[in-house]
């Protein structure tokens, strides 16, 4: 595996992802070119300050020439540049940060926003835990990249910095250091390759690790009850040791290919400089002594740099393999269904046509066959049918979560597709079997996000659904924050706040998909009560469990296996004595045993 | 903040060999280091005196290179020495986290949840790997390329210069320290910021239905950027101070250079010290500028290596409930069962669970216990496996308190099936041979048969060999529920539990695996409980249970007789087999 992922990031495609993360960081070119301008500034400093001590040993201290005021004036030179030097590293590392910062907030935001468009589909599909990855760990390891990219250039820059000093102190000195980057750029050549290797190893071994541990974790009971303790922990130690070894050859290394390697090439450079300088000496050339100690010093900030430029090279690839799936998401396709931008019709009297509709979520297999049905303006129709009947799959396709496309729906004489998205969500009030309550007060909730709605207005919508009584014996009434999802409440309460953010938004179409099926006892006849007051004047489609609920619907239509095959009102139905019949029945006996 | 190295004591110990090496060589390093400015220095004043000629400079650079390479080695050796025992240190502690989470019980579990205890095997033991290694090499560093240089600063050069230049120096060790803690606190934050936007994002994709029921997508999108600005802007604050402190140690640095100059400048004016006196020295300040940098970092290391380690510590120290009792029985189970509680509460619960139960099950018959969910069932089982100890009553196996066997001997005897099952990511051969791994691939197939997933394991891509879980084929619950049943008929347990192991199984196929079961366990215990009224019918005594207690007893026909519960449950169930009858 760990040459798969190795190979599928070719540098073309290492490339592609870089040209994206340049995007999302375009609107922060300025920040960036500023730092970059610090950058260069405080390398150039870093490289003169040397020269400065090298003159003032030249001209005045090995002539015997410095007066205190000479060095003073040197002194203060020399500190001011010192001065300048830590202000623009501060402005570098600040701003480059900041930058790299906000670069992630774009991705971030970016990302959200195009997982918010995807369509039901993507969700029903991907775990929850993956997608919350995508968008929070994996751009934090694009910052590790941009750190990188920081690292790297600084390198770059103190190198050339150096290189032009010395080059301006001495040309042939100056050709020594260089003739050391070849054989550098091959070193780093092998270091990234290997580490590259080693590095995925390490990576993987301690997957596997922690992939062993969380479910020997989870499986503990299982372990426990079949005894096998002692297999698992030979089997935990067996992986751990792996992992220990893979440690141990990454330190192997980078003690072997970084710092200590470039110590050695430093020493090296040194020597040849000093064997140069002897040459000269007694080649009766005259040598500066603080050429000598430039050279001296150049040596050791020239490879310094260097040094940290590859010790960040093993982290390149986590940014790249993270940037990649960045990079997916962000292409992926499963978009949420569009509605016909020009059309934008909208919902007035909340008049559902459905004619001969088949649907499939994978194209093979048909949930939907055949499915006509009227409901007209504030008529009720309830759906029922054991459970993969196809009564959601319907809802799904009416609130436009999945596309469809065999068969016609209308809403007041306009095709579905026509109407916009948000006008026809906003005119459809769904609730659904499990209400989800959010981080937040009990008013936000039924708020949900949209300020617009007065603290009246809601307090009025939730007494309108009979929500009112339980929030109101709450501590802090509307402002009772809501934790864990509403752990706190009971399952008939989080459907009765449900209900009270449905009714706040007065839909013309009511929805119910099960909304009753997890109540309990203590609220039921209050959620009974409330879903009267929301029925009146509304059209409303109900899937129900409990047939007791919609014996008063207008129309009862029968589902099984994706077909209609009983249609009439409860009477009507009764009187046939056949599937709504014998489903009633069981029903009565679901009561008396409690079980569903 | 030294005690952090006494917590850690023990290791050393045992790791001596490998700590004295590595710190001799860091040691040895640390000299051959300081010596290079003084050869270089040498060499100036050879130069200034016109002296110099080949063999001197041969002598000289041949030093640098014999020292350069004796420092790789020395370098590589410390390198492996520390960071090998810091993953040892590890690696140990994480083994003893194992091994002690093997023998930790329910109750522990149920305290703990899984991500905690993932935490402390992973951030914790990081935390400590870093006290072990860099903590180390930190310390003796600066002790002794600090102690060194500056011990050379005084002998070889000038204690006056000295003590002059390195003024500035306690300032650098105030700063750098106060800044670190400053960063420190800033950056949790930052981690609270992140968090914060983590939990907007998991709340936002598990609830992206009612998000776009209400059309709310750019509402909830406003406000994940609002999160997204405060990580923005909390990180902005740590950078603010980050970015400071590197800048602020070089400037403090810049001051010994300037006192260097000034002073040193004059000394060699007054010809106190030679100019490659001079140059050395200043070599040597830019030689004290890491160790003292690194002091700021060990105190925080050691502070958050020393939390880490408490934490593992106090972990570690808990005691399960669950113990065996000196001189247990260490025989197999055998016999009867006797089950009487008065009654069970769940620790950091009110309400007792179970109360007033209690039956007689004889050697080779079949209970069959029903009742709503949440009725004690499972409860029930739970003490029967010794899950939980502290109830009043007794549980006896064979006239012997099942408490007074050992932990093996009961939990070889009795073996159960949940209705959600925990399957290994391994092959299903594996899975079903979990509790007797030598069993033959004919002895694993007989019990597949026996469960009724042999054929289903057949059509599988790799048959036996075929891998569950994340990266393997994703099976049906209906199937795991009968490869968990295989892999407890696997064990040959005295008595079997199947706690609503077959809810999942369409009545037919469960049916056809009962009698199985019954044919094979013929002078074996076993219990069941079932939603289908038609899966326990044929036991031999059957319990209705009710918040529990026990609310009807007997057989099917007895039960029927009493119309109450179960005579409803089953004429319900009888219908809804009408229905299906009809295709419904």
């Amino acid at each position: 595996m760990a040459k798969k992922q190795q190979k599928a990031f070719s540098t073309k495609e290492s490339g592609q992802v870089l040209l994206t993360l340049m995007r999302f960081a375009k609107p922060h070119k300025f920040l960036f070119i500023v730092s970059f301008i610090f950058l260069a500034l405080s390398s150039s400093v870093a490289a003169y300050l040397p020269i400065i001590i090298q003159r003032y040993i030249d001209t005045y201290l090995s002539k015997g020439t410095a007066t205190m005021e000479i060095t003073i004036r040197v002194v203060i030179f020399y500190g001011v540049l010192t001065l300048v030097k830590a202000a623009s590293s501060y402005g570098k590392d600040f701003l480059f940060n900041t930058a790299s910062e906000r670069t992630v907030g774009n991705i971030r935001n970016s990302l959200y926003e195009k997982v918010g468009s995807l369509g039901m589909r993507y969700f029903d599909q991907t775990p929850a835990g993956t997608v919350v990855s995508r968008v929070t760990n994996d751009t934090e390891t694009i910052k590790e990249f941009w750190t990188v990219f920081l690292n790297i250039s600084n390198g770059l820059f103190s190198v050339i910095a150096i290189t032009v000093a010395m080059f301006a102190l001495n040309w042939r000195m100056a050709l020594v250091f260089l003739l050391f980057i070849p054989f550098i750029i091959w070193m780093a050549g092998v270091y990234r390759k290997k580490s590259t290797l080693v590095y995925s190893q390490m990576r993987l071994v301690l997957g596997q690790l922690n992939a062993s541990l969380s479910e020997s974790i989870s499986g503990m009971s299982i372990i426990q009850k079949y005894h096998q303790e002692k297999n698992f922990i030979a089997e935990f130690d067996e992986i751990n040791q792996e992992y220990v070894a893979s440690r141990r050859s990454m330190y192997s290394m980078n003690a072997l290919l970084l710092a200590p390697a470039i110590h050695v090439i430093e020493a090296v450079a040194l020597v040849i400089v000093l064997l140069i300088f002897g040459y000269q000496d007694f080649n009766s050339n005259a040598v500066d002594i603080g050429l000598v100690y430039a050279f001296t010093a150049y040596s050791r900030s020239f490879f310094q740099p260097i040094s940290q430029m590859m010790n960040s090279l093993s982290s390149l690839q986590d940014g790249i393999v993270a940037g990649h799936r960045v990079q997916e998401l962000l292409e992926s396709d499963e978009l949420a269904p569009q509605s016909i931008q020009e059309k934008n019709e909208w919902i007035t009297d909340g008049h559902i046509q459905v004619k001969n509709l088949s649907f499939s979520y994978d194209g093979k297999k048909q949930v939907l066959r055949n499915i006509s049905f009227e409901v007209k303006p504030g008529q009720t129709v309830a759906l029922v049918g054991q459970t993969g009947s196809g009564k959601s799959s319907i809802i799904n396709v009416l609130m436009r979560f999945y596309e469809y496309n065999q068969g016609e729906i209308t809403i007041d004489g306009h095709s579905l597709k026509d109407l916009s998205i948000e006008g026809l969500r906003s005119e459809m009030g769904l609730v659904l079997q499990d209400s989800f309550l959010f981080y937040g007060t009990i008013a936000d909730n039924i708020r949900m996000y949209d300020a617009s709605y007065t603290d009246e207005e809601v307090k009025h919508a939730a007494e309108f659904v009979y929500a009112d009584d339980f929030i109101s014996e709450m501590e802090e009434g509307y402002a009772s924050k809501v934790i864990e999802r509403g752990a706190s409440l009971s399952a008939g309460e989080k459907q009765l706040v449900s209900f009270a953010r449905t009714i706040l938004r007065s839909p013309r179409i009511l929805i119910l998909d099960e909304a009753t099926a997890n109540i309990d006892t203590e609220t039921e006849g209050k959620i009974q009560k409330g879903l009267a007051n929301m029925r009146k004047n509304r059209t409303s489609l109900i899937i129900a469990h409990r047939l007791s609920t919609i014996k008063d619907a207008d129309k009862i239509l029968v589902l099984n296996n994706g077909e209609i095959v009983e249609q009439g009102s409860h009477d009507e139905l009764i009187d046939k004595k056949g599937a709504y019949f014998d489903m009633y029945e069981l029903q009565t006996y679901q009561e008396k045993t409690g079980d569903f | 903040m030294f005690d952090t190295f006494k917590k850690y004591g023990w290791f050393f110990k045992l790791r001596w060999k490998s700590y004295t090496f590595g710190v001799v060589a860091l040691i040895i390093c640390a000299i051959l280091q300081v010596l290079n400015p003084i050869i270089i220095g040498n060499i100036i004043d050879h130069f200034i005196a016109g002296t110099l000629n080949w063999k001197i400079l041969l002598f000289f650079v041949s030093l640098i290179l014999v020292f350069s390479l004796v420092m790789y080695a020395l370098r590589y050796g410390w390198r492996m020495a520390l960071f090998g025992n810091s993953t040892l240190i590890e690696s140990l502690l994480r083994n003893r986290l194992f091994t002690f989470f093997t023998r930790m019980d329910a109750e522990f579990y149920q305290k703990y949840r899984t991500g905690d205890l993932m935490a402390h095997a992973t951030n914790d033991l990081a935390a400590i790997r870093f006290v072990a290694a860099d903590g180390v090499l930190t310390l003796t560093d600066a002790l002794s390329l600090g102690g060194i240089t500056l011990f050379s600063m005084f002998v070889f050069i000038d204690w006056k210069l000295t003590l002059f230049s390195i003024l500035p120096l306690p300032i650098l060790v105030i700063v750098s320290t106060y800044l670190g803690k400053m960063i420190h606190a800033r950056y949790r934050g930052a981690l609270q910021a992140f968090s914060s936007m983590n939990n907007h994002v998991q709340e936002s994709v598990t609830g992206m239905k009612v998000l776009k029921t209400f059309g709310e997508e750019k509402e909830d999108f406003v406000a994940f950027k609002e999160e997204t600005k405060k990580v923005v802007d909390k990180n902005q604050r740590v950078y603010k101070l980050k970015a400071a402190l590197s800048p602020s140690i070089e400037m403090i640095m810049g001051l010994t250079y300037v006192i260097a100059l000034l002073v040193g400048g004059n000394f060699v004016q007054t010809g106190r010290i030679s100019i490659g006196d001079l140059v050395a020295f200043i070599s040597y300040i830019g030689m004290m500028q890491w160790p003292l940098l690194a002091v700021g970092g060990l105190i925080n290391t050691l502070e958050r290596g020393s939390a880490a380690y408490d934490r593992v510590e106090d972990l570690l120290a808990y005691t399960p409930s669950i113990v065996e009792t000196t001189n247990a029985y260490d025989q197999s189970l055998d016999g009867d069962i006797d089950f009487a509680i008065q009654s069970f509460t769940y620790p950091d619960d009110r309400h007792p669970a179970l109360t007033d139960i209690s039956f007689q099950l004889e050697k080779g018959k079949m209970l069959g216990v029903v009742g709503r969910t949440g009725s004690g069932k499972s409860t029930l089982y739970k003490l029967l496996l010794r899950d939980y100890d502290q109830y009043e009553g007794n549980i006896l196996y064979n006239g012997i308190n099942i408490k007074d066997y050992t932990l093996e001997s009961l939990k070889k005897g009795i073996a159960i099936v949940p209705q959600e099952n925990f399957l290994f990511s391994t092959t299903i051969r594996e899975n079903i041979r979990f509790g007797n791994p030598t069993l033959s691939q004919k002895e694993v197939e007989k019990y597949a048969i026996l469960a009724n997933i042999h054929e289903d394991i057949l059509e599988f891509p790799e048959g036996y060999d075929t891998k569950v879980g994340e990266r393997g084929v994703s099976l049906s619950g209906g199937q795991k529920q009968r490869i968990a049943i295989a892999r407890a008929l696997a064990v040959e347990p005295e008595c079997l539990i199947l706690d609503d192991s077959l809810s999942a199984v369409d009545a037919q196929t469960e049916e056809t695996i009962l009698s199985l079961l019954k044919q094979e366990r013929k002078n074996k215990t076993t219990i069941i409980s079932a939603h289908r009224i038609s899966s326990i019918m044929h036991a031999d005594e059957i319990i209705v249970m009710e918040k529990g207690k026990m609310s009807e007893r007997g057989t099917h026909q007895q039960l029927i007789g009493i119309n109450g519960w179960y005579n409803d449950m089953y004429q319900k169930q009888q219908l809804e087999k009408k229905l299906d009858g009809e295709g419904m």
